[in-house]
Formats: C-alpha cells, structure tokens, sequence
C-alpha cells in the first residue's frame, strides 16, 4: 500500500460507466411492483415446510404467514404461500436468488397467484421487503425504496445520501400512494 | 467477488457466507455439518441434458448450439480447469428434481420476471451436487441470432451468467443500473454474473469479464494460476464495528479490470482473492440499490446506510500474496 489516490477516482468511474451488459431478472420498479402485485401486506412469518410438488417433480416450500396489515389485496389472516426449493430428508433443492423464509421474520411482501394454486412472491425476491426494528430509531424497511419519479432515466448511484432504508409506516404510505396513482 | 490465495480466507469467506447454511453470492457454500463447503464440482465434464422444447424462434437444436456456447466459453477461461458435455436431448423439464442436469424452456408462473434461473439439488450430508437445473422462462421472446435480434433476449448471453451459477458462482453487484416512472434499466455492468438482464437484442453479455474470471479461477484454478494470483484482505468498519454486507470493488490501474467483492464477516472482513499482481485502487460502498435476497441469505443484517468511499492509498497486490490489511472506514449516511 502506497501513494495518495485522489487523481485516479475519476478515471475509475469513466471505466466502470464504459461497458454494456445484463442477465437473469427483469428488474422492477416501485411503481410496476405495485400495479402488478395482486396482494400487498405486511405479515410475519409463522412457519416454513417443504414439499414435494407436481406429482413429486419438484421441491417447494410452503410459508405460512400470519396478516398484520393488507395494503392492497386480502386473504385473510393466516396465508400460505409458496417459493421454489426446501430441504426434504437429506435432500436440499436451491434456487439461486429465490428468498429463504425463516419463522418470526417481519415482512412487506408483494405477491401474485396464478389459477387456483398458492399465492407467490412476485419477481422472485423482488417483492420481498424486510422489516428491521431499530430500537433506537424504530421498525425500518429494507433494501430503500427504488422509485422512479421522473421521465428521464435517473442513475441509482450507489450510497447516495437520499436512500436510506424506510421507516415501514412511510413505506406503507408510499405503496397506498402508488395504488392511488394507478387508481388514477 | 471472488476467493483465491491462501486457504485460510477461502474458508473464511465461505464461513461468512453460509451463516444459515446456504447462500448464492461470491461463492456458493453450504453447511455440511459442522463443515463448510463449497458448492462445486469435483467431477469433469459436467454432463447436461438439454429440455427438448421450442419457443417462438428457437428450436431445441439452437437452444442446444446457444447453451453448448455458453459452456464452452466458461472452459475456455484459461486460468480455470473446466469441462462439459451434451449429454442428449430429454423430455425433461430443468425444474423436475430428475438426478440429470438440465437445461432447457419452461413456463412457471412464480418466475414470471425471471428470464433464467439455477438450482441445485444437494445432499446436505455430503455437500455432494446431485444435480443442478437451468431454467429459461419460455413467456419471454428469444433469440439466438448472431448479432442478437431487437426486441428478443439473447439466449446465449443469459445461459452464460445461468451456467455461472451452475459452476457455483453467486452474483456479483458490478452494474449499474437508472430508474424512470414506471421502469428501471441496466446501463453497464462488469460483469456477467450481475443479475439484472439488460434490454433485449444486446449480446454484449456472451464475453466474461474480469469479475467473473477471477471468480470461476478462484473455484477451479490452475495450479500455476493459484501460484501466480494476489489478493486483497482487510476489514470494513463504521463508527468502530463491522460492517456486513459492504461491496467492495478493486481496480487494477493498468489493466482498467475491476473485481468485485464483499465484506461478509461481523467484524466487517474481507477478502478479493485471485487478482492479477499489479496496483490496484479499493473503493468501498453500500449495496443500497439492489435486491438484497439475491446477494445474501440473511438480508436483513446487510448495512446499506454508510456513505461510498475510495481508500486513500493505493494497494499493491503482490505476485502470489496478499495485499498488507487494509482498514477502510466508512461514515454513516
């Protein structure tokens, strides 16, 4: 480790802005993730349990989840949902990028359903957002929101001051607006 | 992201990162009783199936060309030791638990925004991989054209970064990306494994990068690789504690290379192993703008309130070593 680094920080962000490129998820905004979300809430996680799924094709776990608030949708106060992968026997299945459950976690969850089967997540983990209790400060959601409020393409810059993650009854409010918006 | 140099802190960045036993970022480990191990294959070439199912524009015989590429670009990297074989078409789907490796098309409505995913079926007492699936979302347009084709994702370019994961590499947080009213987009990456697609019709993703080189070396590299790579260690801290989950990128000032990696302990270490000796500049920053899930089995303790930071002297990664400790401190937001 040597030398001062001050004249070499810009010529590191001309290089990353440089390349082109992409995979795997379509990425979702606030907005679309709650216009497309058919279900909306805050829940907290009871319990998890694998499954075989399609006739014993397939791994699932199913996460029961107990309702502490609807935000847009209802299905009661005890749900059920499922997510790809689980642990059966000796034998765990691993969806790369699926969201792991655990009981007692404190979530706001955006979920979809097709046919008659278990409500989702939707967009994988896209439409998960965990609740962190700050004892000083309170419960908080996290990963910050990502909204897009302009037209024009704004650069999600890394560590900028104006992200933070939200404190949940401000979260709720921004999801309750955004249904209005789409409403509108 | 990714881990070579000394044993002691691939273990250490493997222990991290399993905290609950499983996790896909750098690279993907799980806990085998009171064992750490590395999802990875010990057995070559890796023999794969091919789903034996057209969507619009591919046939089952160009989903087989595009995916071959793919493996066949991965066993290229010559610093890594690596090989795969088609082993046939199946009627098989790539989400059936089959003991097969497969890869191919299939509709899921639980994956409706997903244009690909990888799982694996592993033996929890062994850390032994039974099998391991690539999943295509057929609800998606595709192509396989050679220039790509507007409007359609490029197959290859996705089995690429799906093939990553297959080898057990996690996703790297190398890309950037712009929201608008109602949408969000990829505008540069470093890397392939980076898990957010770019717009249909590139192809711009079917080369590796820096990033991910490292990472497949650091899981199967060469023994002359292995003698010859450096590495950067050191702990990220924030009013006197560990940070968890900080992204830390080096940059090689002659190469322009850039080789990503986390903070994944309590105590806020880290480590960027399998570098190419030279000096490099570190600069450090909170994931604060990707979905934390895809990165990290226990989201919740990642620390995404501390501002960006380049580190204040320049790193000279020596030839087969490591990089003296470096100590990065971060201010809160």
């Amino acid at each position: 480790m040597v030398r001062p680094v001050a004249a070499v920080a810009g010529a590191w962000l001309l290089c990353f802005g440089a390349a082109l490129h992409a995979t795997v998820i379509r990425p979702i905004e606030f907005h679309e993730l709650v216009a497309g979300a058919r279900v909306i809430l805050h829940a907290r996680v009871l319990g998890v349990r694998a499954q075989w799924a399609d006739g014993r094709r397939r791994v699932e776990t199913l996460v029961t989840l107990e309702a502490e608030e609807y935000l847009k949708g209802q299905l009661g106060e005890q749900i059920t949902i499922r997510v790809p992968g689980g642990q059966l026997g000796r034998y765990r299945t691993i969806m790369i990028g699926a969201p792991a459950f655990t009981a007692g976690q404190d979530l706001v969850l955006f979920l979809d359903s097709s046919g008659p089967s278990l409500p989702f997540v939707f967009g994988l983990s896209q439409g998960v957002f965990r609740v962190v209790v700050d004892p000083a400060r309170g419960a908080f959601v996290t990963p910050p929101l990502l909204e897009g409020r302009t037209t024009a393409p704004q650069p999600l810059v890394r560590g900028a001051m104006g992200r933070q993650p939200v404190p949940l009854a401000a979260f709720e409010a921004a999801v309750r607006q955004a249904i209005g918006d789409t409403v509108r | 992201m990714r881990r070579r140099w000394g044993a002691a802190a691939i273990v250490a960045a493997i222990v991290c990162a399993a905290a609950p036993p499983l996790q896909a970022y750098l690279k993907l480990g799980m806990q085998v009783g009171d064992r750490l191990v590395s999802l990875q294959w010990d057995r070559f070439p890796v023999r794969y199936f091919v789903t034996n199912r057209a969507v619009p524009g591919v046939t089952p015989q160009q989903v087989q060309q595009a995916v071959s590429a793919a493996f066949a670009t991965w066993d290229a990297v010559p610093s890594a030791t690596l090989s795969s074989q088609f082993a046939g078409f199946t009627a098989t789907g790539p989400l059936e638990n089959t003991a097969q490796t497969v890869l191919g098309f299939e509709d899921e409505p639980s994956l409706r925004q997903v244009l690909g995913a990888t799982s694996f079926t592993v033996d929890v007492t062994t850390g032994e991989i039974l099998e391991a699936d690539v999943f295509f979302n057929s609800t998606f347009q595709w192509s396989v054209a050679p220039a790509g084709e507007a409007g359609r994702y490029d197959l290859q370019s996705i089995a690429l970064h799906e093939i990553g994961h297959l080898h057990g590499l996690g996703h790297s947080a190398l890309g950037e990306t712009d929201l608008h009213a109602g949408g969000r987009s990829v505008i540069a990456s470093g890397a392939v494994m980076f898990p957010i697609a770019f717009s249909p019709g590139s192809i711009d993703e079917r080369t590796l990068r820096a990033d991910d080189i490292a990472g497949i070396s650091d899981l199967y590299g060469t023994s002359a690789f292995k003698q010859t790579a450096g590495s950067i260690a050191g702990t990220v801290r924030k009013n006197g504690a560990g940070v968890f989950g900080a992204h830390i990128v080096a940059f090689n000032l002659k190469t322009g290379n850039l080789v990503g990696g986390f903070s994944l302990a309590p105590d806020g270490s880290f480590v960027i192993a399998s570098l190419d000796p030279g000096t490099y500049v570190l600069r450090v920053e909170p994931l604060d703008d990707v979905d934390l899930d895809g990165f990290f089995d226990d989201a919740a303790r990642v620390d995404v309130s501390f501002r960006p930071v380049v580190y204040d002297e320049l790193i000279a990664v020596p030839r087969g070593g490591t990089a003296t400790h470096v100590d990065v401190t971060v201010v809160p937001k």
